[in-house]
């Protein structure tokens, strides 16, 4: 009875839910039509034809420039290139009684062009073949690839670290401080690697101490700000113990919070150090070090053999670096 | 020794936690605050090191003025055991204990966690006093049983030499065979270092038969202050009745009818 009183409406006069309404039909129609416009733009529309396109190609229906582009690549990416080959005429120290391990030496022809007369003159000439001398040469660019990441980490954590604590809400001397630091920390956020690469070539020249320092200034934002919100979410018993019986805040910072965060910290250098090394491959392109350099300079040159070495030795790189900080990470820290 | 001269704590809500409270505690006494929760006995023990500021009247520790300026020099003097005790989980015990000497050391040396032989000794002669064996020493405080924390938080407070240690509920969370041994420990550690102590309990049956004087807060007044021998049948049944809930003493009445 006390049901009537509350509500005038009997249930077969309520309101029935509906799916499908002008409204939402036309919320349906002007995101569509937004969609579309984008979509076109990135050439999303083009991406869709000319895939399909290389799928039915591929199983003989139509032509496709996609899989032309790929078949180029790949008939001349396989076999890899591992040996080098360099003429023996443009050694400078060369001693024919002390080759290097495996090498040889090869006669063959070494065809040059003039352009005066427009003709081919052919020589014969000596070469030496190292096996594995290019494989060797990709190994210990990646080498100097992962040598980078590491550095880069390291002055990574040398700049976030006291800036962490600068930018925690806790530790911070002034307010002041705290915004300055912050307001740092997200503008070493904010510039990519590539960008900041970029300019370090210009300052520094080419070589890895531009890659080096466009690692750990974009990285030291991401780790800054990990650092100092694990800072300002250590729990405040142990720092109030050690506060309240007199300790100054550094030492109860030492004491009371690094223990705490020290685990969480170590698992955020460790994927800042697995991501250093992913993004040091490719700093090389614009000239700062690294297997990048490498690679971008075989692949103006269409050497596509050598490129498929390169790529080989950065797949199984990161492959063994994924299962090296898996089997890290679960010896508990 | 220690001087409450008519403290008033209020707190935001306006409800008094401690009303007025003037207390002497002498040097070398073992003074338990008793009280059912919330009468005011941790709010009252709190004002002591500062992390609690009194609204109205003042502490004296000694001769000295409990103010902003002196507040340091006051906590330096003063060891503390918190309800939670409040170890850090992830140290050593041994750098727990030793983290009770971080006013003192050197900034640098402390840094690098450096604590010279003596210090060490100290340390391990406490952790000895306090019941703990050699092996504990590189345990994670996170790693022992609840009494050993107590006895860790124990051995951290009493290892700056205070003059005045300070135990919240020491043994709150603890069965009764460890209360009895903690608390014990407590006592033999503060007799032996000349410290005074100020310990608040809820239960009655330990502050008789640990204290050296009690005092009894009821909604923040002192409601007894006296010796053990002083606290009688009577004085026990009506702390005990103001505890219990109105109700349940109707309740008795009608069973012994």
């Amino acid at each position: 009875m006390s049901m009537k009183l509350e509500s005038t409406k009997s249930w077969q006069q309520w309101e029935l839910y509906r799916a499908v309404t002008p409204r939402n039909i036309l919320i349906f129609l002007v995101l569509f039509v937004l969609l579309s416009i984008s979509a076109h733009n990135t050439q999303i529309d083009k991406a869709a034809i000319e895939t399909s396109k290389a799928v039915f190609s591929a199983v003989g229906i139509g032509e496709s420039d996609v899989l032309d582009g790929a078949l180029r690549f790949g008939s001349k990416a396989f076999p890899i290139q591992i040996s080098e080959r360099t003429a023996i005429s443009r050694l400078s120290d060369f001693d024919r009684n002390d080759l290097p391990w495996f090498a040889y030496i090869e006669v063959g022809e070494d065809k040059e062009y003039d352009a005066l007369t427009n003709t081919w003159t052919v020589e014969k000439t000596e070469f030496l073949v190292e096996p594995l001398g290019y494989l060797k040469k990709v190994t210990l660019k990646m080498l100097e690839t992962i040598e980078m990441g590491f550095w880069g980490t390291v002055i990574s954590i040398m700049i976030s670290l006291p800036l962490g604590i600068l930018a925690s809400q806790n530790y911070t001397p002034h307010r002041a401080v705290y915004t300055f630091s912050r307001g740092w920390l997200s503008f070493h956020r904010a510039m990519p690697e590539l960008i900041i690469a970029l300019f370090l070539v210009l300052m520094y020249g080419f070589g890895p101490i531009a890659g080096v320092l466009a690692l750990a200034i974009h990285t030291s934002g991401v780790l800054g700000k990990f650092f100092a919100d694990e800072i300002e979410n250590a729990p405040p018993g142990p720092q109030l113990a050690l506060g309240s019986s007199g300790a100054g805040r550094l030492k109860v910072l030492r004491y009371a919070v690094f223990p705490h965060v020290f685990p969480a910290w170590i698992a955020y250098v460790q994927y800042i150090f697995e991501r250093n090394i992913r993004t040091a491959t490719v700093l090389g392109i614009v000239g700062a070090g690294g297997i990048g350099m490498e690679l971008k300079g075989r692949w103006d040159l269409f050497d596509y053999d050598h490129v498929a070495t390169i790529l080989l030795v950065i797949f199984l790189t990161v492959i063994l670096l994924e299962v090296f900080s898996q089997k890290l990470r679960k010896r508990a820290i | 020794m220690l001087h409450f001269n008519s403290v008033t704590r209020v707190f935001d809500d306006g409800t008094k936690a401690v009303d007025n409270v003037s207390l002497n505690i002498e040097a070398g006494e073992f003074c338990v605050l008793l009280g059912p929760s919330g009468a005011g006995k941790s709010t009252l023990m709190n004002m002591v090191n500062g992390v609690v500021e009194p609204s109205s009247g003042s502490v004296r520790l000694g001769d000295l003025q409990l103010n902003k300026k002196n507040l340091t020099k006051i906590q330096r003097r003063i060891g503390m055991i918190h309800q939670q005790l409040h170890l850090i989980p992830r140290l050593s015990v041994l750098h727990n204990v030793l983290a009770g000497l971080l006013p003192d050391a050197g900034f640098f040396r402390s840094l690098i966690k450096s604590f010279s032989t003596d210090t060490q000794r100290r340390a391990f002669q406490l952790l000895d006093e306090v019941g703990l064996e050699e092996k504990h020493l590189c345990r994670r405080a996170s790693a022992l049983s609840g009494g050993q924390q107590q006895r860790v938080a124990i051995a951290r407070a009493f290892i700056s030499s205070p003059e005045v240690v300070l135990a919240d509920e020491p043994v709150a969370s603890l069965d009764p065979a460890m209360s009895r041994s903690v608390l014990e420990s407590l006592k033999t550690a503060a007799k032996h270092h000349g410290a005074t102590v100020i310990c608040t309990l809820h239960q009655l049956e330990y502050a008789l038969e640990f204290a050296d004087r009690i005092v009894a807060l009821r909604a923040g007044e002192i409601f007894f202050d006296g010796s053990p021998r002083d606290m009688n049948e009577s004085i026990q049944s009506q702390l005990y009745e103001l505890a219990k809930p109105q109700p349940s003493s109707v309740e008795v009445k009608q069973v012994a009818a």
